[in-house]
């Protein structure tokens, strides 16, 4: 039950307490860029989702099994080898093999999507191969890769936390988007300040939004607080 | 040996190992996922001017070039390009041209403000989408209500409101069919320019006579006889002349009818003759006056 707790806390946490729009301020080029129509909107925020969920389950992954000091890949290899006392630490790698994982994910959706959903693939644009640089993505993996290096082996995430953040931020990501799109299809009609047409008004709109997803603080610890209310 | 060395040698090694495997998964990828693109599309469609009017009826100069090599589509049918484009998208798909007449727009409305009766004091947003629905505006409820949403959506500057009354500037004009499908009241239609002039019914009421002539000085009253004098072509169809312009020959001469038609409906359409020009050629033209007013969005100009 707990388990179960923790990861919705997790998920609730990545989609609306800490979005990762409008609380961290991560992936604001799409968000500005392809939020014009709601359709299109929704379509990017399905594809971050769908690559954000394959770069953490990939960036996990290796993180877990390879680049934390004492993971079994390395810890194994020193041993072979004969090492004494130590460990390796490939931490150093994070950045560059989570940008790795990330293209290459990218790369395989975009196969993907042209292939069997060629519409979609239309739509899109430049914006899909762009996905590349959302640094919500990264974000996430760096996310991720807090939870699993230097902290004690009980409280590290496994691979069902990583997927439970990266699925939430990528919902997160997907209403921030589309609440900006439907926004900006109203303003489309409405009469705007001339010193604040065009990106002006866009900011500023951000802005409030993310005003008022601070409403949302501390709806975690609260919630936290309820369940074991309940369970206990 | 030294954990430094180890840890170096162990990045190496993963980065490589990542690359291998990563390349290899999209290799496989891209085999499996190939999508086939013909040559040919790319070729026609740089061919295509790029206007993206939607002139051919698709919605844009990519998908007409898809249509062009997949489905086999016509290749004249791009009416910004003409025959230039025509030949040289035949000639990378390798088939002969069709014989095909430029399609270029009729407003099928001959009055001018001051042949209109019954007009009412329209204050509303100025566009004929807005006025189409308020009743009252004018007696004529087929004809041109002249508040220019052809000309908004004109992207040659080819339609212009002269007199209330839209008209085309056929020297301008490509035929991409934008004004007809702004028009509320379906009165700009496409015929096929068999010569520069042709003989076009300008007038869609398709009342009786009486109240044709109630709410218009030069509205067709359905009298029938430019049909009996050349019954192949015409054919009366709701109170109103039509065209059968299959039959269309150029070389007819069908003065005859528009001197016979009581009202002014039978008008020639098209580019001005030799004559016309040689004899307003000692005219001056006003400068012309163009509404100078900002919007924020959209094309509606705000009164009141």
């Amino acid at each position: 039950m707990e388990y179960f707790v923790n990861l919705l806390l997790i998920g609730v946490g990545a989609a609306l307490i800490h979005n990762f729009v409008f609380y961290y301020f991560v992936g604001l080029c799409p968000f500005l860029g392809v939020s014009k129509r709601i359709d299109m909107a929704f379509g990017m925020g399905l594809a971050v989702t769908f690559v954000i969920s394959i770069a953490s389950t990939l960036s996990w992954l290796l993180t877990y099994y390879v680049l934390r000091p004492g993971a079994p890949v390395s810890s194994w290899i020193w041993s072979t080898l004969g090492g004494g006392s130590g460990e390796v630490n490939l931490t150093i790698l994070s950045y560059l093999v989570y940008i790795f994982a990330i293209a290459s994910s990218v790369q395989f959706v975009e196969m993907y999507v042209r292939k069997f959903f060629p519409p979609l693939y239309k739509s899109f644009g430049i914006f899909l191969p762009l996905i590349t640089t959302n640094c919500a993505i990264l974000f996430a993996c760096l996310e991720i890769m807090k939870n699993v290096v230097g902290v004690e082996p009980a409280a590290m995430w496994g691979l069902d936390q990583a997927l439970v953040l990266s699925l939430g931020g990528g919902v997160g990501f997907t209403i921030a988007i589309v609440i900006m799109a439907g926004i900006r299809e109203e303003l489309e009609l409405s009469e705007i300040p001339e010193p604040m047409r065009g990106p002006g008004i866009v900011f500023i709109v951000a802005g409030i939004l993310a005003l008022a997803f601070m409403g949302f603080a501390g709806v975690d610890s609260a919630l936290a607080r309820l369940f074991k209310a309940g369970m206990s | 040996m030294s954990i430094v060395v180890v840890t170096i040698a162990l990045a190496a090694a993963t980065l490589l190992i990542l690359a291998v495997v990563m390349s290899t998964i999209l290799g496989i990828a891209n085999k499996s996922f190939h999508v086939p693109v013909d040559v040919r599309v790319e070729k026609v469609l740089a061919a295509l001017p790029g206007a993206n009017c939607g002139g051919c009826d698709y919605v844009g100069c990519s998908d007409y070039a898809e249509a062009i090599v997949l489905k086999g589509e016509d290749v004249t049918r791009c009416p910004v390009g003409g025959a230039a484009v025509s030949r040289e998208v035949a000639r990378i798909m390798g088939v002969e041209i069709r014989q095909a007449w430029p399609m270029r727009p009729v407003v099928h409305c001959a009055a001018t403000l001051d042949k209109r009766k019954r007009r009412g004091d329209y204050e509303g947003e100025r566009t004929c989408h807005a006025a189409n629905i308020v009743s009252g505006v004018q007696g004529c409820v087929y004809g041109c209500l002249g508040l220019g949403d052809c000309v908004s959506v004109c992207e040659y500057d080819a339609i212009h409101v002269v007199d209330g009354l839209a008209r085309v500037d056929y020297e301008r004009c490509t035929g991409c069919g934008a004004c007809v499908k702004a028009c509320p009241r379906n009165i700009i239609s496409r015929i096929p320019f068999k010569a520069d002039r042709v003989l076009a019914v300008l007038c869609a009421n398709k009342d009786f006579g009486k109240e044709v002539s109630d709410v218009c000085e030069v509205g067709c009253i359905g009298c029938k006889v430019c049909a009996r004098v050349v019954s192949d072509l015409i054919t009366i169809q709701d109170n109103l002349p039509v065209f059968d312009y299959g039959k269309y020959d150029p070389s007819q001469d069908l003065q005859a009818i528009v001197d016979k038609c009581p009202r002014e409906s039978l008008v020639w359409i098209g580019k001005p003759t030799s004559r016309d020009i040689q004899e307003t050629a000692d005219e001056t033209l006003s400068e012309r006056v163009e509404a100078d007013f900002k919007t924020t969005v959209d094309q509606t100009e705000w009164r009141g």
